[in-house]
């Protein structure tokens, strides 16, 4: 080995502390990046394994109801390598005394023998005898049950019947219950029978044999089952192809996965400034040794090796570092994505290609860290080298801080004055600094709008309690259970149905009207259509354009921001609606951030139709507790006949965005916290960077009668001055950040603005953590700079 | 050996350009050893600077064993330079992470004149002629400023340069010390390389075979 890489080596020994530092900081860079890529690798792959295994149907078909002949004839078809008969039955259970809770009930023939879309089993019994019922483990807590307890549930007719819960499953192409604050039950048909529901099967779940992940196949073959069956005297009132191939999540976590890897990158690349600013100075105190090797003939590309091949040095340790770190932070992120998700993560082997392309990043980075401060000091001729002291850089422009700083005492104002000292270095460490807490003030603003919005949202809805029935019925009826129901202020009788922007020649038949709560999936071009008094009290939309529904309008429509681009305002509507497709005039567009795509409608437009019939109660209370109104006006409902289905309230409603918001706030703040430690350890390098250098200078000053407790107040101050610097950047540029980006990309996904709030709290907290960490990241640079003697200082080189 | 046609170096100031150095002509046969002399500010470092290619002249010209340095690219100087001039310092300036020894290799590895093996015998060969062999193996740190002084010297010599140039070598060194540096340059004089050396020291008469005398940035004494 040769005298240039024995001096690359030792060097690196030598600057321990700033070697420590750059490797941390790289580190802590690549350790963010592994995690993303990693987490990223794990769970694209884990996600569509977990799916694909069990065997996803390729379409679901509606009728009215199957049997084994009908399956025998769609399966002889080669087109379809399998078909099963299921179904859905929308129910209600207890879990408290008088709370009920949406129970889904998916109905299996026979659990021996499930080939398509498959359960997994997890706990306790299976198959589910008669009177058992298997949960979705997921579940549990939203049925506040465990294993072996007996569970009320109540029929679509109301009535209440026990279940006893023998086991749990994991169906995993079932949305995360506790999001849904719904419970998915599993039972036979004996069961579905004891219940007292009528035991048929209604949805046939098919899989085609050939091309599965080709959509327009797929259609193609629904189209000649649906024939099959229409043939068998069986007609198909819905169908529903999802996207083949694909998890139902698999785009929401793309989104996540996008933007944990958007932060990923950020975390590299804080880490890369603090990393330059590090080589920076380690360089910038090689100056005059650069000029030696070049005076005894070392030319610019071998010194320039020197100091890249340290780098690169710093880089290995770095990822060695780094990778156990990264793969922790993989392992925890995939665990949270996939329980928030709802599938199971059988390995988490991360393919080959991303240790590489970590390896490969861990080496690269601080090379173009080092690249610039390197290439430049090598550039330095010999004579600057020799002549200067290892404080170049260092023109001061005093007077405007002087001016500026008036009245300070003079200690002070030279801690001030210090802290610009090294222009780019300070500049950078406070653009690490501000962005922590741009995310952070970022992430409480989002979080105020977002809860401000949903807010408005629910403003609009001046009703307390919505009351849903299985079919139309008599508004007579509904009105005299109303009446004989205490603790009601107001009462609506609504109409919901469903439409569609795509037309079908066949009609689909109407009884499927009403039975949509919102959770099932729908294909993207149905909407929710709503009918209500033109001049109802129970909801005050906010028109953002055209106007609201008025008394006398019959084929009027009022559409919200989600269905607005579709159906444009002042423009007629055509849509497929149960058997007929009607034409209505849009005139008007409701702000609904957060709602799925619904229209308004008049009631009389049902009115001429099916006159005295409707098939939702919307119900404004007195103050009267809500539990007790709707077991009472559940009773009275069902003396009448009538068979509510599902009975909400707002804040039912609210549970599940409540919950979403919790999972994108926690995760924003994390980000912050991890870029706020980043800009942390910047702080950190920089201000034990700035004593380092100035080791003579503290000499100087302890000799002409500085005490330690001054020089260690002066470095405290420059860095806590620092912070306060960087917390004033952050805050003029998160307000309008925040605003513009969060308004950008909600418009873009929720089709209307989100109602913008300033959080003056997360303002002034972020300062306090400004000041807390220029006092933390320069305490231990000061202590040593205030302890070390003057004679050591002076003779420091 | 050296030969210097009107060299004239002028430095660019806030209130002007400022000469520095004004038509100097001076001819070092090889071998020779010249003492620099003169006031603090007249033009001595910036002298040895242009000679070693350091630095480039307003106008004028230097030219080393026929070669006119300051014509060649910035890249073939540095390797010229590496080759053909050895510099010792006033602060010593010893790499601190290195030996040394390996100090004295440095400058062989730049230049890779010497084959690699001989490398390390040939630094030896040169502390032992400057009487440092003993030190091989430490770090600068634990040197005297004497004995860094020749180690500076070894290093220098590591090529076989023609021309060394000494920029105040002695001046961070007490007298007895300065004195046993002089004559270590006197014997490398005679051995055939040409000597350059700024110096404040006196009685430098017996030792040296030429004095030049800077004042203003113009020669005014050049005795043999
Ligand atoms: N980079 C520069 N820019 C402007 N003027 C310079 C520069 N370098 C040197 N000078 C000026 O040129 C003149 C000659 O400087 P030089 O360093 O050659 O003097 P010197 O004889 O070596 O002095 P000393 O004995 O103090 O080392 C001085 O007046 C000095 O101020
Ligand atoms: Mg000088």
């Amino acid at each position: 080995m040769t005298a240039p890489w024995h001096k690359a080596i030792r060097d690196v020994w030598h600057e321990r502390t700033r070697t420590i530092l750059v490797i941390l900081a790289i580190s802590l860079g690549i350790a963010g990046f592994s995690a993303v890529m990693s987490t990223y690798a794990i769970l694209t792959r884990e996600l569509d394994r977990g799916y694909l295994a069990t065997n996803p149907a390729s379409a679901t078909l509606w009728t009215d109801s199957i049997d084994d002949n009908l399956v025998a004839a769609i399966k002889s078809s080669t087109a379809v390598s399998d078909a099963e008969p299921r179904r859905t039955v929308r129910a209600r259970i207890r879990t408290g005394p008088m709370e009920w809770r949406s129970l889904v009930l998916f109905i299996v023939k026979d659990y021996g023998d499930i080939r398509v879309s498959t359960l997994n089993r997890e706990t306790g019994a299976w198959p589910p005898g008669t009177g058992e019922m298997l949960i979705e483990r997921d579940a549990f807590q939203v049925a506040k049950a465990k294993i072996g307890d007996t569970v009320t549930i109540k029929n679509s007719d109301g009535d209440e019947h026990t279940l006893r819960v023998t086991g749990g499953v994991h169906d995993v192409g079932q949305a995360q219950a506790r999001m849904e604050n719904a419970v998915y039950g599993y039972i036979t048909l004996a069961t579905l029978a004891q219940i007292g529901e009528e035991p048929y099967l209604d949805q046939l779940k098919i899989l085609v044999a050939r091309d599965r992940y080709d959509e327009a196949h797929i259609r193609a073959v629904v189209d000649d089952v649906k024939r099959v069956m229409e043939k068998n005297g069986h007609p198909v009132r819905r169908v529903e192809i999802p996207e083949p191939g694909k998890h139902p999540h698999a785009a929401l976590t793309g989104t996540l996965l996008l933007i944990i890897s958007t932060f990923g990158l950020f975390v590299l690349f804080l880490s890369g400034i603090i990393a330059t600013n590090l080589l920076t100075a380690m360089m910038a105190s090689q100056v005059r040794q650069i000029g030696v090797m070049q005076a005894v003939g070392g030319s610019r590309l071998q010194i320039a090796r020197i100091y890249l091949a340290q780098s690169l040095l710093l880089g290995a340790c770095a990822v060695i570092l780094a990778i156990p770190a990264g793969m922790w932070g993989a392992r925890a992120m995939s665990l949270y994505m996939a329980k928030f998700l709802n599938f199971d993560i059988t390995s988490f082997a991360v393919p080959l290609w991303v240790y590489l392309l970590v390896a490969a990043v861990g080496m690269i980075v601080p090379l173009l860290c080092a690249l610039y401060p390197v290439w430049h000091a090598a550039d330095i001729s010999i004579r600057e080298a020799l002549t200067s002291y290892g404080v170049s850089g260092n023109k001061l422009r005093t007077s405007f801080f002087d001016r500026a700083l008036a009245g300070i005492a003079r200690p002070q104002l030279f801690a001030i004055r210090n802290s610009f000292r090294r222009r780019t270095r300070v500049l950078l460490t406070i653009a690490t600094l501000a962005a922590g807490g741009v995310f952070f003030m970022a992430a409480l603003n989002l979080r105020s709008s977002m809860i401000h919005t949903l807010d408005g949202l629910f403003a609009q809805r001046k009703y307390d309690l919505m009351v849903q029935f299985a079919e139309l019925s008599p508004t007579e009826n509904i009105e005299r259970a109303v009446r004989n129901t205490r603790g009601i202020a107001r009462a609506e009788t609504w109409i919901v149905s469903q439409g569609s922007t795509l037309f079908s020649k066949k009609p689909t038949a109407s009884h499927s009207v009403g039975l949509h709560g919102g959770a099932t999936t729908v294909d993207k071009n149905s909407f929710v259509i709503i009918a209500m008094p033109a001049d109802t009290h129970l909801m005050q939309p906010e028109i953002i354009a055209g106007r609201a529904l008025k008394p006398g309008d019959e084929d009027t429509m009022v559409v919200n921001s989600a269905l607005a681009s579709r159906l444009p305002l002042d423009k007629p509507a055509r849509i497929q609606m149960g058997p007929g497709q009607p034409t209505f005039r849009v005139v008007g567009i409701v702000r609904e951030p957060f709602s799925p795509a619904v229209a308004y409608i008049p009631r009389a437009f049902f009115d001429a139709r099916h006159p005295g019939m409707a098939n939702s109660l919307r119900l404004k209370l007195d103050g009267t507790p809500i539990n007790q109104v709707k077991s009472d006006l559940e009773a009275n409902l069902r003396k009448e006949g009538l068979r509510p289905i599902a009975s909400m309230s707002n804040g039912d409603g609210r549970y599940g965005f409540d919950q979403h918001m919790l999972m994108i706030y926690i995760f924003l703040i994390v980000m912050s916290a991890v870029i706020a430690l980043v800009g942390g350890l910047g702080l950190m390098t920089t201000m034990s960077l700035n004593v380092m250098e100035r080791r003579r200078e503290m000499g100087i000053l302890r000799a002409i009668g500085a005490t330690p407790a001054v020089v260690w107040l002066m470095i405290v101050i420059e860095g806590v001055f620092i912070g306060i610097v960087s917390w004033i950047v952050a805050t003029v540029i998160a307000a309008p950040l925040s605003k513009g980006v969060s308004a950008v990309l909600f418009m873009a996904m929720m089709k209307t603005r989100l109602d913008s709030i300033i959080e003056i709290p997360g303002i002034l907290i972020w300062l306090a953590i400004s000041i807390a960490l220029g006092a933390i990241a320069s305490f231990l640079p000061a202590w040593h700079a205030s302890r070390s003697s003057v004679r050591e200082a002076l003779g420091y080189e | 050996m050296i030969e210097l046609r009107g060299l004239t170096k002028s430095y660019e100031t806030a209130a002007g350009a400022f000469p520095a150095l004004r038509d100097v002509t001076l001819n070092v046969p090889a071998g020779e050893m010249v003492a620099v002399v003169g006031k603090s500010g007249s033009g001595k470092s910036t002298l040895l600077n242009l000679i070693g290619g350091i630095d480039y002249p307003t106008s004028g010209n230097v030219a080393i064993a026929g070669t006119s340095i300051h014509t060649m690219p910035a890249g073939k100087l540095a390797a010229w330079r590496g080759r053909n001039i050895g510099f010792v310092f006033q602060f010593f300036q010893l790499l601190p992470t290195l030996t040394v020894a390996e100090n004295v290799m440095l400058p062989m590895d730049f230049i890779r004149k010497v084959p690699a093996r001989e490398r390390r015998p040939r630094a030896l060969t040169l502390l032992n002629r400057v009487g440092v062999l003993d030190q091989a193996d430490k770090l600068p740190a634990a040197l005297s400023g004497g004995q860094q002084q020749r180690v500076a010297i070894a290093r220098a010599l590591a090529n076989e340069p023609s021309v060394i140039l000494a920029d105040e070598p002695t001046g961070n060194l007490d007298s007895v010390t300065a004195a046993a540096v002089l004559e270590l340059f006197r014997q490398i004089a005679n051995g055939g390389t040409t000597v350059l050396v700024v110096t404040h020291e006196r009685d430098l008469a017996k030792i040296i075979d030429r004095k030049v005398e800077l004042a203003d940035g113009r020669i005014v004494e050049n005795a043999a």
